[in-house]
């Protein structure tokens, strides 16, 4: 079976049209951050959250009304399990109190519902800004990385491109995620550690097709005067085009699989990476390979890039 | 295709130590069903006797399993340093306290380094390091040095006494570690009293002897305090007994007893530690709650309240031993301790020269008991009560035996995950396991028919050598790391779709199967290289910033595009030239 055999779409020559696309999304999400801004999980603001499992149902606004005349801050949602509640609440650095709390309230008021602590986390403010640190230089790093790399396999400008596109692809997940946070109750879309692992792992995937179809206009280019170059980006673009597409289909099956089998943890990771592979597979052809292209001709001179097989 | 030989026996090879490798693993979760099998406790347990061995070696090398799956703690406990420079401090003046109260304020939300802060703090008010802390002669680069060092001693010296505590509790496989020059990292799997692990871990153990203040004293003081301190609430009116700030919530009786309700003792303790009422203490002298309440006739709790001397004729880091039992009367649990030479012959000066005065024995800053001097003790004996119940008492003799910590700990970060939630999360696991490997299995063969079937071998390779890996290395599976290997599946694929693709090219021009095969391996190494390389970097980044759960992710992430790189190239490829040897291979092969 084959879904793309012999393509010859015009894909420079739409890349206005593609621009534009990016354009939008891209605004779309910075301006989503600039009035919305993200909501972050626990990992980046420090607090406590604490899961509870009750043996029967209960309505939440029971627990709230609970909770509240307890003396316990904070917000209750329901959480992605059966009859499980996630209670967020201020990090103190004493859990036992907390948790003698919640255990003496509900042990007086809901006798007959009994429940069980299933999850304590909780991030103090200090640890809270090492993670966004941690995370900030991650990112850095990888980017940096891959610069480097890229750049030494192929050409600095490719390796621009394609750090351009990663930019690219990372930003609109990031405003995915602060237009829809805490718009669904089971999937609210906080900015944890997983998410920073998704867009590293997005960053990943996203240069890794770039790097394919770079790969492809690389042993097509060699010996061809500039005025081809559009031609041959084309081409490499359509034969790399089937390659493209199945490897995003078969890690979307899996990271649909994630998100419905992996429980709420994952939800919110599976959801970045699907939106970003999504998103990465659409930037190495329009974002990624166009802006190299756009680059070279400027400059000119026929580009040498590095490593051609000897085929 | 050279190299024939070498290629096959590579890919035996691996796949046997890959295999080897999980036997341990198979044989734990075989074991473990047997046990499940039999009925009575007392056939499970002869069962454990006769394999204890095989029991023990099998859970040392099987795969492990990660605190969020098992359920356990992960803790990150921070040494105070403003705590530990405070102490190291020898010229304190209200100005030094202000610094110092303010950089802790400061370190309290920041990750920076504490000693710059100091630094910084001083550096502000143009004052040198040297007023206060080592030789006045010191330069401040010196001093910070000093600082640096006494901080890393005591991050050393705190992980030694925790991991003494936790010892002694008892934990199975703790993994205790620092981090940067004030962290220690704590993992302990499957704990079932959490409360009390908290409880053991954070207290200082700072043992202390301290004589109580003569008679009279103490309602002097409380007086002054009474009457320096203005009411809580000045909505009442201004009368004469509104200025009864303390006496509101604490009542005085006989010369020498103040209690306090208990469920007023924080906000007494918030108003003994206001300067108005520390300006009022005598010199060398210190307000103390009692650790334990006592019942009240009328059924409430009182905390009593000390006046004793500020400093300590005697610490607990003479101590040689604790044991926990109980008292004469045979209800009340108590801690026996006893001395070293030193600390015996001291204690039996301290004991001579104080006899008919009190002597409180305070453990981290609370009273537990304040006897009063019969006789001098020789022996280098001593007693604590007034504990509540016989496991605080075992947690005592913990804590005391392991040794006082250099400076008070903090929890600052802590992910508690139940039994009950790691067992749905070993279910999540798997589920996402098997639909992505079914997922990506049939889609594989669909689309690529006997190619994509060598793919699948590769696959089920790739996933065998994550687990091995895993195992082999002691590293243990948590679900960001099974929810890696899920994500691997989807992506160690690519390879063999880049090679498909590139020989259904070949094929389409006309090429032989022969030749499409080894010009579309040939063809596509490059381009798997670079994409591999660049997934790596990424994965590798993940895992030296990130920490737990997500460099369980980043792991098995970096295992598995790494043997992709094995798997999908060099297995498939033998797997095709076997089948070409034999005719079973047209150019209907890639579909």
């Amino acid at each position: 079976m084959r879904i793309f055999s012999n393509t010859s779409i015009d894909f420079l020559g739409r890349r206005k049209i593609a621009y534009a696309i990016s354009f939008a999304l891209l605004l779309t999400g910075l301006v989503s951050l600039a009035v919305r801004g993200l909501n972050y999980g626990i990992d980046f603001r420090g607090g406590s959250e604490v899961v509870l499992r009750f043996e029967q149902d209960l309505p939440v606004g029971e627990l709230r009304t609970v909770m509240r005349d307890a003396g316990v801050s904070g917000t209750i949602k329901q959480y992605g399990m059966d009859r499980s509640f996630l209670l967020s609440t201020v990090f103190n650095g004493d859990t036992n109190e907390l948790k003698s709390l919640i255990s003496g309230a509900l042990n007086s008021q809901l006798k007959g519902n009994p429940f069980e602590i299933v999850r304590i986390d909780a991030v103090g403010p200090s640890i809270a800004s090492d993670l966004k640190w941690s995370a900030f230089k991650a990112l850095g790093a990888a980017l940096l990385a891959i610069l480097i790399y890229v750049g030494i396999r192929f050409e600095l400008k490719f390796a621009a491109a394609g750090v351009v596109a990663i930019f690219h692809d990372v930003l609109i997940v990031l405003g995915l995620f602060s237009l829809l946070g805490g718009v669904f109750e089971a999937m609210p879309l906080e900015m944890d550690q997983s998410i920073i692992a998704a867009f590293l792992t997005i960053a990943g995937y996203s240069i890794t097709d770039t790097v394919v179809v770079y790969d492809r206009i690389r042993e097509n280019i060699r010996n061809r005067k500039p005025a081809e170059y559009e031609q041959i980006f084309n081409e490499s673009m359509n034969r790399t085009l089937s390659r493209t597409v199945i490897t995003s289909c078969t890690t979307l099956l899996t990271v649909l699989v994630l998100f419905i089998f992996a429980g709420p943890a994952i939800r919110a990771f599976a959801f970045a990476v699907f939106a970003g592979i999504l998103v990465g597979t659409y930037s190495s052809v329009f974002v990624a390979a166009p802006l190299a292209f756009e680059w070279i001709k400027r400059s000119k001179a026929p580009v040498k890039l590095r490593g051609s097989q000897k085929a | 295709m050279k190299n024939k030989r070498y290629n096959l026996l590579l890919i035996v090879g691996v796949t046997l130590l890959a295999l080897w490798s999980l036997v341990p693993t198979w044989k734990e979760y075989s074991l473990g069903k047997q046990l499940e099998a039999f009925r009575s406790p007392q056939d499970s347990l002869n069962f454990v006797l006769s394999h204890r061995d095989e029991i023990e070696d099998a859970r040392q090398k099987g795969l492990k399993l990660g605190l969020d799956l098992k359920g356990g703690m992960h803790l990150v406990m921070e040494v105070d340093q403003i705590d530990l420079f405070v102490q190291k401090a020898w010229n304190r003046d209200a100005k030094f306290d202000a610094i110092m109260e303010e950089v802790g304020l400061q370190a309290a939300t920041t990750d920076a380094d504490v000693i710059d802060l100091v630094s910084a703090a001083f550096r502000k008010q143009n004052i040198r390091l040297s007023r206060y802390f080592y030789d006045i002669r010191n330069s401040d680069a010196e001093i910070q040095g000093k600082l640096r060092k006494e901080a890393t001693d005591a991050l050393v010296r705190a992980r030694e006494i925790i991991r003494n505590r936790i010892d002694q509790y008892g934990v199975a496989e703790p993994m205790i570690t620092t981090q940067g020059n004030r962290k220690i990292i704590i993992e302990l799997p499957g704990i079932s009293d959490e409360n009390r692990m908290r409880n053991l871990l954070k207290g200082t153990a700072k043992l202390e002897f301290r004589l109580l203040r003569e008679k009279g004293a103490l309602q002097r003081t409380l007086d002054a305090i009474n009457a320096a301190l203005p009411a809580p609430s000045s909505s009442g009116a201004p009368n004469g007994s509104s200025n009864d700030g303390l006496y509101r919530f604490v009542q005085v009786y006989g010369s020498d007893n103040a209690v306090v309700r208990a469920e007023n003792r924080e906000l007494v303790a918030g108003m003994l530690s206001r300067p108005e009422a520390v300006s009022q203490l005598p010199p060398d002298s210190e307000l103390l709650l009692a650790a334990r309440a006592d019942e009240a006739d009328d059924g409430g709790r009182l905390y009593a309240i000390y006046l004793v001397r500020k400093t300590a004729e005697m610490t607990g880091g003479v101590i040689t031993e604790a044991k926990a039992t109980f008292g004469s009367q045979g209800v009340q649990p108590e801690v026996l301790m006893s001395m070293n030479s030193e600390g015996t012959s001291k204690w039996a000066r301290i004991t001579g020269a104080n006899i008919g005065k009190r002597i409180a024995i305070v453990l981290d800053g609370a009273v537990y008991s304040a006897p009063v001097v019969q006789s001098k003790i020789p022996n280098g004996n001593s007693v604590i009560n007034g504990i509540q119940s016989l496991e605080e008492a075992k947690d005592l003799e913990i804590v005391l035996k392991a040794g006082a910590l250099p400076a008070p700990v903090r929890i600052v970060e802590e992910r508690t995950v139940g039994p009950s939630l790691g067992a749905d999360y070993i279910r999540a696991g798997l589920q996402s396991l098997l639909w992505g490997f079914s997922a990506v299995v049939v889609f594989m063969i669909f689309y690529y028919r006997q190619g994509g079937l060598a793919a699948d071998v590769a696959l089920v390779l790739n996933v065998l050598i994550v687990l091995s890996v895993l195992a082999g290395f002691n590293a243990s599976l948590s679900l960001p790391g099974i929810a890696g290997i899920v994500l691997t599946m989807g992506m160690a694929v690519d390879a063999n779709v880049l090679i498909y693709e590139r020989i259904r090219e070949e094929l389409a021009e006309g090429r032989s199967i022969t030749s499409a095969l080894s010009e579309g391996y040939d063809r596509a190494f490059s381009s798997i290289l670079d994409s591999h390389v660049t997934t790596l970097a990424a994965a590798f980044l993940l895992y030296t910033y990130g920490i737990g759960p997500i460099q369980g992710f980043a792991v098995t992430l970096m295992i598995g595009t790494a043997a992709s790189l094995f798997t999908a190239i060099v297995v498939t490829r033998e797997i095709f030239r076997l089948l070409v040897s034999k005719n079973l291979m047209s150019s209907k092969s890639f579909g």
